[in-house]
């Protein structure tokens, strides 16, 4: 690893609501907060004005109308979102091809080889930063520092449209009177256990003897007294290097809880054409199926059956998916499905022998060109025909090409 | 129950059931062997409910009866014997006593009762083929054979017998729904309505069956009861259920229309197949196949690595034309053909491939492309 990186984290401020503001003058100066197209869904951005009434991700619209009489509500369209994050990250990529998209709204860039071009670490940001706000009225947050833990720290301490610098000599400074929690990283859980400890700063981590942490935390106690340190060596991984997908996967909380088979077959069929379609887009094929079922109490379980040969086609999986379903003893009404391949293999088509075989391959590839061009279930099955289909929040694991590029809708 | 029969003997009678008794222990006395004694022979079964093998050795008997007993501790008790005779007792409770040399072993059994029952085989109606015939058939086939359980009608050999031009001939046909093999020979005899009707038969007897035919030349004896197939030899009797399904319609995927003729040298063709596959990986399994008139050109290009590219000489006039195709699928059947020159017949590169020896009408095989 290179000694003296510099790493910019890029964090875009408020990114659906910002986009949706941009885009709806109505909108600008007002608090607003992006939801999911389902009925039951929360809010997956909201704007600072919002945010000055407490309003905060995660909240449903109740919670949220509560805090802000006033607050309007966007559904949010993630064509639109994912289209502008791959712009900016496109004008990132002009300056370093060490581009690692972190989410829709965050990446990292390692800047350190590309100094020469472009003059100091600040001068990019702020050229960065210039670009993103010409182009699309957005602001950002950017954080440099020697490593990715230290610069999505920086980005973190001045938002909206802030740039914070964590040069090398200031890191145990900056370090040692900084909650634990503020790490990327440490969640909650990890927190307790530490505090446990008696430790509560990153300084104190950071001396706390390592051997004890390794005892209580396996391999992960090593990683945790180098957080304390501020110090990462993970490297910035351009998404091309990253590592292989183990899933092709989708998810949906339903409108309402779900009782009657045919209702939840329906929404199998919808999220076996959308793994189907994602898994032959980049030919993969899945040797395991795996079901998901969340009750409204919020218990959720999987279960998942290995196939004798692997497959992507959306019959294929849904078939699976219903005889899964059928060894289950539903005890409640389902809140939400899940689909999922895995034990993935990439392969190049083979084409069946058998003529009928053959054509319901040709089907499926005619639907998927068709789709391509006009839009997801542009055509469908039957037993679809008058639902609303897709995903409706972006997912957590978006990436703007690759597997992981669920096609936004 | 008490006897007495030499290692050796009673080694290799183990050795033949271990592939029959059921492996998954759904059932534990499927694990099992039956052992019976009467009449100065020991009577071994295994079965796994769609293939049975009963065969008898002689032994010495000093008390006759029936147990059953795990068939893999059995065989691996047996095997590290000294050479020397074995004596086997039961005793109460359905224990076991097996005593070589100074060692004993005491292992505990099941009732023979809970046994599945075995079919008596009537002689009346059996076909006799030689070894070697049905060894060549299966070797030419059977690597073709399905294992996507859900398929389970190409999950075996489909065999039917035929009268063309007033010669009996015998044809296997098997598939996995990518490519197909086709093999058929003169047989002598007479055909049993099963035969000419069509019976499928099942992967896990083929293998059994294959085993048995390339033990030793000689003849083999096969027929038919209760939706089953009986094959005979020797001292063996092996039973196995045909897949209770329709074969598909094999004729309807041959081609008749594929009128681009390349003729090519089989061991060149074969061993650059092999150079050209150890660049193809998971992700782009195909080489590339481009008929040019006079020429050939194998490819394959892997982006983590790197491509390969080779040239083979063929006698073919004609447009040229390009097709991918798993490399696997065209080596498994250069590996099966003697022939020095082999025949591929091509319509275009979205249609189906037929492979033959050039001069020979016993064997074909048709293979699908893969998109370009």
């Amino acid at each position: 690893m290179a000694e003296n990186r510099i790493i910019l984290h890029i964090d875009m401020n408020a990114f659906f609501a910002s986009v949706e503001q941009q885009s709806n003058p109505a909108l600008q100066g007002k608090p607003v907060a992006v939801i999911g197209a389902a009925k039951r869904t929360i809010i997956t951005t909201c704007s600072y004005e919002a945010r000055a009434f407490g309003v905060r991700t995660g909240m449903n619209s109740w919670e949220a109308r509560q805090k802000c009489p006033e607050l309007i509500f966007v559904v949010g369209n993630n064509k639109k979102y994912s289209y502008t994050s791959k712009q900016i990250i496109g004008i990132m990529r002009e300056y370093t091809p060490l581009v690692e998209v972190f989410s829709i709204d965050e990446a990292f860039l390692d800047v350190t080889g590309c100094l020469s071009l472009f003059g100091s670490p600040e001068g990019i940001a702020g050229m960065i930063k210039e670009r993103i706000r010409e182009r699309f009225g957005l602001t950002c947050s950017v954080g440099i520092a020697p490593n990715k833990l230290l610069a999505k720290l920086a980005s973190d301490m001045q938002k909206p449209d802030g740039l914070t610098v964590i040069p090398p000599e200031r890191v145990a400074q900056v370090m040692e009177r900084l909650p634990i929690q503020q790490l990327c990283g440490i969640g909650a859980k990890t927190q307790q256990q530490l505090a446990a400890f008696g430790i509560r700063t990153c300084g104190e981590l950071g001396r706390f003897p390592v051997e004890i942490l390794k005892k209580k935390f396996g391999v992960t106690g090593e990683r945790l007294h180098y957080m304390g340190l501020g110090v990462d060596d993970a490297p910035v991984v351009p998404e091309e290097e990253a590592e292989e997908v183990k899933s092709v996967g989708h998810s949906t909380t339903l409108d309402a809880d779900l009782c009657q088979r045919s209702e939840i077959l329906a929404v199998l069929l919808q999220l076996s054409e959308m793994v189907g379609r994602r898994a032959r887009k980049y030919r993969v094929t899945g040797k395991t199926v795996t079901l998901t079922v969340r009750y409204p109490d919020f218990t959720t379980f999987s279960r998942q059956l290995s196939r004798s040969v692997p497959t992507n086609n959306s019959d294929e999986i849904y078939r699976d998916a219903v005889q899964i379903l059928d060894q289950l003893e539903l005890a409640q009404a389902v809140r939400l499905l899940g689909v999922r391949i895995t034990n993935l293999s990439h392969q190049a088509e083979q084409l069946p022998l058998f003529e009928s075989e053959r054509k319901k391959a040709l089907v499926a590839s005619a639907m998927d060109h068709v789709n391509n061009r006009f839009g997801d279930f542009s055509v469908t099955f039957g037993t679809l025909l008058g639902k609303e289909c897709g995903a409706k929040v972006i997912s957590p694991a978006w990436r703007p090409e690759g597997v992981r590029n669920v096609d936004a809708d | 129950m008490e006897f007495r029969i030499s290692k050796e003997i009673f080694m290799k009678a183990l050795q033949r059931i271990q592939g029959i008794v059921e492996k998954r222990n759904t059932m534990p006395i499927l694990s099992n062997a039956l052992l019976e004694v009467q009449n100065d022979q020991l009577f071994i079964t295994a079965t796994d409910l769609e293939v049975g093998m009963k065969s008898s050795y002689p032994t010495t008997v000093i008390r006759e009866g029936k147990i059953t007993v795990s068939a893999k501790k059995l065989y691996e008790i047996v095997k590290e014997m000294p050479d020397e005779e074995i004596l086997f007792t039961t005793k109460d409770n359905d224990w076991v006593e097996i005593t070589c040399g100074k060692a004993r072993f005491n292992i505990v059994g099941l009732s023979s009762e809970e046994f599945p029952y075995f079919p008596k085989v009537k002689e009346e109606s059996f076909l006799v083929f030689k070894n070697e015939i049905l060894a060549d058939m299966i070797e030419k086939t059977s690597y073709a054979i399905c294992y996507d359980e859900t398929k389970y009608n190409l999950n075996g050999i489909f065999i039917k017998a035929f009268d063309e031009n007033g010669t009996n001939v015998l044809k296997m046909v098997a598939t996995d729904g990518h490519r197909l093999s086709v093999a058929q020979k003169e047989i002598n005899g007479n055909i049993t309505a099963e035969l000419s009707k069509g019976v499928i038969f099942p992967r896990k007897g083929i293998f059994e069956l294959k085993k048995m035919v390339e033990e030793e030349d000689g003849e083999i004896m096969l027929g038919f009861m209760d939706n089953s197939a009986v094959i005979k030899k020797g001292n063996t009797v092996v039973v196995m259920r045909l897949i209770d399904g329709e074969f598909p319609d094999y004729t309807k995927v041959i081609p008749v229309a594929n009128d681009r003729i390349v003729q090519i040298n089989r061991d060149k063709f074969l061993h650059s197949l092999k150079r050209m596959s150890i660049l193809s990986s998971e992700k782009f399994k195909g080489v590339k196949i481009d008929v040019n008139p006079d020429l050939v050109i194998i490819s394959s290009s892997n982006p983590e690595l790197g491509e390969a590219r080779e040239e083979i000489e063929i006698s073919y006039e004609g447009n040229g034309i390009s097709a991918r195709f798993n490399a696997k699928y065209l080596i498994d059947v250069l590996s099966v053909m003697e022939q020095r020159e082999v025949e591929l017949k091509l319509k275009d590169e979205l249609s189906p491939v037929i492979m033959k020896a050039a001069d020979g009408e016993e064997f074909l095989a048709v293979i699908m492309p893969m998109r370009l």
